[in-house]
């Protein structure tokens, strides 16, 4: 008796493998998928389930892949088993654009959706920074101009009055995502990279080429084998490069667990997007930044100055195959969406201006490809 | 006098009339002293080696058994007796690092033959261990399992005829017929081992190897046993470990005592009790041995 | 004589004894204190973080079922919103200004008017007339009736501002608020509004994944398990594969998530985010584990056994399976159900194949696309809404429900199956 089940379990296994693995590609798929940044991750959630609940198309899968890894899938090919939408809190670099030329995908519309502030914040128990982007940058990169030298040395500073005499005298303690954050290469590029921009010969690096950044490699007592011949790269070696020393603690990707540690924490700032700013105002303060504090409006016009703008790209190969494509686009374009007023914004993504939404409006309403200038 | 390991001479008939007053064997001759062969014997061994990995646990031994006799094998501990009774049954096939060499024969058919299936061997030549090991099942599925995978019984109640034959002639059946379906394991341990006696008789088979299987109980368990195995002399051949010398003498007919890997003399039991020819024998009947 | 300063030796030596023994289990003892301390703060702290999840804050509106609106062409794409923004309006006839207007309609959940439209949809004698109806209120709100919102901190630093707040109290006043038991968690899909998410789809995908993990590990896991206990010849090759089994075990599960992205995604192309993947992956994951308990589960039946059954002609897969297997089957299905628990709370390699996602409508097959337990909190942990604290916690009690439950029940089996010899 034994043995008959055993067999007819070993037969029912063989056939439940050999159709699992029997079933491949022909399956249809009847929903939109999308892929991509975290940060856009709440925004297309918000946007899909609002058009799947409201029409009779099934609810996008929306996965939160980073962009990077977003945007592989997506340049990986056409057919349903590749994405259809991918989110990202960057553009589309030149190269993820030849992989999805190289892949047969050659018409892909860009979408801006809008703005997201990434904010250095601290309990409300403490007083408001006032900082500047050289201040973040001082208190934060792993090397730094030697005040009287100007060359390259392992950071020295401890407290922020030593960054900056008008800061309060309290050490610096900074929570803030880890590298394979996109939070942590926008708070690099946008902060950092603009308080290493206020020392002039760091700025004539980024400019130079060849024999040039030779040179200055040498004032700055950079090490050769950092060399290349693009002065950029160097440059953004010494901006984006984060102290090691335990005054940056790598928090996790949850930000909602640092705003937690920062209310345990009143001397610690914290690095976050805008939208964990927004909903936890009771908690957590944001700081100044170039005298600008991260409101909706500051970011939204630009003069806050860590925002970076939000995107998602379409397939357009894919729109008239799966069904709800063109549905989603036109609830994501929409003014109750997208709008100053509209739904986004209550979730913390800061909406563009008028014009701008017209423009990416009537491209999603053409379905206008992209063309790489 | 002396029988040689490598005698390929017909067996020597033992006769009443070879009670002569032998030279006694010295203690460093490993040969076989006494009468190891019989006239048409029931199974015959020549020439075994057991090897467990490199060591050599049985060296060279060479003996008959007779139809319907009772053989005890005695010897000090780690001689060997166990490893050489399951050799009778390919037990020992069970033992990876275990190899066997030399012939063994069942009515002159090699058991370790390469065409040899063990299933029907095993049927024919049945064991009961050292230890009770029933089922954990009930009583009667411990008797029917044998019958039943063999294909003994064709309805129910040929079966049960079997169980209660066997149970009657392990003399289980009075003690059990109203708990059949009780678990075996729920027995005593003398009930147990006559459990799995009636377990290996219900398969009908004609030699029945026994592995010490009264060293865990108590006298009047033991009693019991000896008196079974006595009435089951009369159809099957037995063949039976012991370390009762009590046991040997009022048990069986003949009687082997091993020593180290060797057997070193066969004899009808009275006799080799009595006037053992090789020295280790004497020391060894005689508790002088160690 | 002797025995006398024997005795006395003894005696000199057992009050050191009785100490040691004494320290040893006072060690033992503060060990389990400290290991359960941890365990109930655990416990009460999700407990407590948790708890209100399962109740949710509804208000009562009188709603028209006004003709003029819902009766158009197709009734299920109706202005359903219009009707809920209406009454609103006439509840609270002050309230003029554009931007008020939209707080206030913020304090129903926007999924209202999705249940709006099934109940018409329902009952198409609603429409022309005026019901009161409970809905479900905005996230802010429910965290308000909860306190979690605190009412004294300045305007600014709350995310309700005091005129919603007296919109609140105005319907508290009316008794047109109320706690109620929050079915929707236990039987809704993943929503972006904390009000209106619920663990359902989450469930169902963890659902489909165990039983194809079950329904392939449990087999193959107990056949090769029996195959290398009891028939396989002990060699360099077995030994090799056996020292791979025990690797594998060890490797960390992320790396089925790669290897299932290869092989099950990649080369067989199935579809990404299914739950047929994640079993396939589950399955991998979990075969090694099922294989080792099952043999030490093989080992642990006394040889005896193996000898009764061989001992009177049984084959040897008789004797195991009529055997040895049944007696080895509690010990197997204990480790094929903690292999199973391990594999419910198991996350990391479903990020690989795609089922970290949000994904709204519940699976109803096994390529569906679908989430697992454990993805679902992690997910809303990292949700910026504060009402998906409370969720997140609650659904962490949830899986803690389930996972003590298939502990249990290796515990039960054990017990009930377990023979003694
Ligand atoms: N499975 C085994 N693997 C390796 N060596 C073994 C094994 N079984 C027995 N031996 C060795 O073979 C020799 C004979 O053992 P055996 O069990 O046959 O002795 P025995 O005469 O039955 O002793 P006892 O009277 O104590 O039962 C011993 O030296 C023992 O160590
Ligand atoms: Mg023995």
């Amino acid at each position: 008796m034994i043995q008959k089940s055993v067999t007819i379990i070993a037969v029912a296994v063989a056939l439940l493998a050999g159709s699992a693995l029997g079933t491949s590609k022909a399956i249809a798929r009847d929903y939109v998928s999308i892929v991509g940044s975290s940060t856009v991750y709440p925004f297309a959630t918000t946007v899909a389930e609002q058009f799947g609940k409201s029409t009779k198309f099934r609810t996008p899968k929306v996965e939160s892949t980073g962009s990077g890894g977003g945007l592989k899938l997506f340049c990986s090919g056409i057919g349903v088993s590749h994405p259809d939408i991918s989110n990202a809190s960057r553009r589309i670099k030149k190269s993820e654009y030849d992989t999805c030329q190289a892949n047969g995908i050659e018409d892909i519309i860009e979408v801006k959706v809008g703005y997201d502030g990434i904010v250095l914040a601290n309990s409300k128990k403490s007083i408001t920074m006032k900082l500047a982007r050289k201040d973040i940058f001082l208190a934060l990169a792993k090397q730094v101009p030697d005040s009287k030298t100007g060359k390259l040395i392992n950071n020295p500073y401890r407290t922020w009055k030593e960054v900056n005499p008008s800061l309060p005298d309290t050490r610096i303690e900074v929570l803030g995502p880890p590298p394979t954050s996109g939070t942590r290469d926008a708070f690099a590029e946008l902060a950092m990279e603009g308080g290493a921009k206020t020392f002039a010969d760091l700025t004539a690096l980024r400019k130079a080429r060849g024999d040039e950044v030779k040179i200055l490699m040498d004032k700055l007592g950079i090490p050769e084998n950092a060399y290349n011949e693009k002065g950029k790269t160097v440059f953004k070696l010494v901006a984006h490069s984060i102290r090691e020393d335990g005054v940056y603690i790598e928090a996790g990707e949850n930000d909602n667990l640092i705003v937690q540690k920062l209310e345990a924490n009143p001397d610690a700032l914290g690095i976050f997007g805008f939208s964990f700013l927004d909903q936890n105002e009771d908690k957590v303060q944001g700081s100044f930044i170039d005298g600008h504090l991260p409101t909706f409006e500051g970011i939204s016009d630009g003069s806050y100055p860590v925002s970076r703008p939000l995107y998602f790209y379409v397939k357009k190969a894919h729109v008239s195959v799966i069904p709800g494509i063109s549905g989603y686009l036109e609830e994501f374009t929409s003014d109750k969406a997208w709008g100053d007023e509209g739904y986004l914004a209550d979730k913390g993504m800061i909406p563009m201006p008028d014009e701008e939404r017209t423009k990416f409006s009537t491209d999603v309403k053409n379905l206008t490809p992209l063309v790489w200038q | 006098m002396l029988q040689t390991l490598s005698s390929t001479t017909p067996p020597v008939i033992e006769s009443g009339n070879q009670t002569k007053t032998r030279a006694r064997v010295s203690r460093d001759d490993r040969n076989t002293a006494g009468h190891p062969f019989v006239d048409k014997p029931r199974m015959s061994c020549r020439d075994v080696n057991v090897y467990y990995g490199d060591k050599k646990a049985i060296n060279s031994v060479s003996i008959d058994i007779a139809e319907n006799e009772v053989l005890a094998m005695i010897g000090p501990s780690g001689c060997g007796k166990s490893t050489f009774l399951r050799c009778l049954n390919r037990m020992n096939d069970t033992i990876a690092i275990c190899r066997v060499d030399g012939t063994i024969k069942l009515d002159d058919q090699d058991i370790y033959d390469k065409k040899i299936d063990v299933v029907p061997l095993r049927a024919q030549v049945g064991m009961v261990f050292q230890k009770p090991n029933p089922f954990p099942k009930s009583i009667y599925e411990n008797v029917a399992y044998g019958p039943r995978i063999h294909g003994l019984a064709d309805a129910k109640t040929e079966l049960d005829a079997i169980v209660e034959r066997s149970l009657i002639k392990a003399g289980l059946w009075d003690e059990v017929k109203d708990r059949l379906d009780q678990p075996g394991t729920g027995l005593s341990g003398g009930q147990q081992q006559r459990l799995c006696i009636a377990r290996a008789i219900a398969v009908g088979p004609e030699v029945i190897l026994m592995d010490e299987p009264c060293s865990a109980l108590d006298p009047i368990a033991t009693a019991t046993i000896e008196e079974l195995i006595s009435e089951l002399k009369l159809q099957y051949t037995i063949v039976i470990v012991t370390h009762n010398m009590q046991q040997a003498a009022r048990v069986s007919q003949r009687t082997a005592y091993f020593h180290l890997g060797d057997l070193l003399e066969v004899g009808q039991t009275d006799k080799l009790f009595t006037r053992p020819s090789h020295q280790l024998t004497e020391d060894y009947i005689t508790g002088r041995f160690g | 004589m002797s025995t006398e300063k024997t005795m006395h030796i003894v005696q000199r030596g057992l009050g050191k004894r009785y100490r040691q023994e004494k320290i040893f289990k006072l060690m033992g003892l503060s060990a389990i204190l400290f290991s359960l301390a941890f365990l109930v703060f655990l416990f009460s702290s999700i407990f407590l973080n948790g708890y209100k999840a399962f109740y949710q804050t509804a208000v009562s509106i009188d709603i028209f079922f006004d003709p003029a609106v819902l009766e158009v062409k197709d009734p299920a794409s109706a202005n359903y919103n219009g009707l809920i923004k209406e009454s609103l309006r006439n509840a609270f006839p002050e309230v003029k200004k554009r931007k008020q207007k939209k707080n206030l309609y913020g304090l129903v959940s926007t999924s209202a008017s999705f249940h709006l439209r099934d109940m018409v949809l329902a009952d198409p004698g609603l429409v022309g007339q005026t019901k009161t109806i409970w809905l479900l209120a905005d996230d802010d709100v429910d965290m308000l009736m909860k306190s979690y919102i605190d009412r004294d901190l300045p305007q600014a630093d709350r995310r309700m501002n005091d005129l919603e707040i007296s919109w609140v109290d105005k319907l508290i006043a009316e008794g047109r608020v109320t706690s109620r038991f929050n079915i929707g968690f236990f039987t809704n899909g993943d929503s972006r509004e904390p009000e209106s998410a619920g663990i359902m789809g989450a469930a169902m995908g963890s659902m489909y994944m165990l039983a194809i993990t079950l329904a392939l590990a449990f087999p193959i896991g107990i056949g090769a398990a029996i195959y290398l206990e009891e028939f396989a010849v002990k060699n360099r090759l077995t030994d090799i594969i056996e020292v791979n089994i025990n690797n594998l075990a060890a490797v960390p599960s992320i790396v089925f998530g790669l290897l299932g992205l290869a092989v099950f995604l990649n080369f067989f192309e199935l579809p990404r985010s299914a739950p047929l993947v994640g079993g396939l992956v589950l399955f991998l994951m979990t075969l090694p584990t099922i294989i080792i308990t099952g043999r030490v589960a093989l080992q642990s039946v006394p040889p005896s056994i193996r000898e009764a059954a061989l001992g009177i002609g049984a084959s040897k897969m008789q004797a195991v399976f009529h055997h040895v297997l049944p007696l080895a089957m509690p010990g197997m299905l204990t480790g094929t159900i903690i292999g199973m628990a391990r594999a419910l709370g198991e996350s990391a390699p479903l990020l690989m194949i795609g089922m970290v996602a949000f994904i709204v409508d519940i699976p109803t097959g096994i390529t569906d696309p679908a989430t697992a337990l454990p993805v679902q909190i992690y997910l809303w942990a990292d949700s910026p809404e504060r009402a998906f604290v409370e969720r997140t916690s609650a659904a962490i009690m949830v899986l803690l429900t389930f996972l003590i439950l298939m502990n249990g029940t290796a515990v039960y089996l054990r017990s009930k199956f377990e023979r003694r010899w």
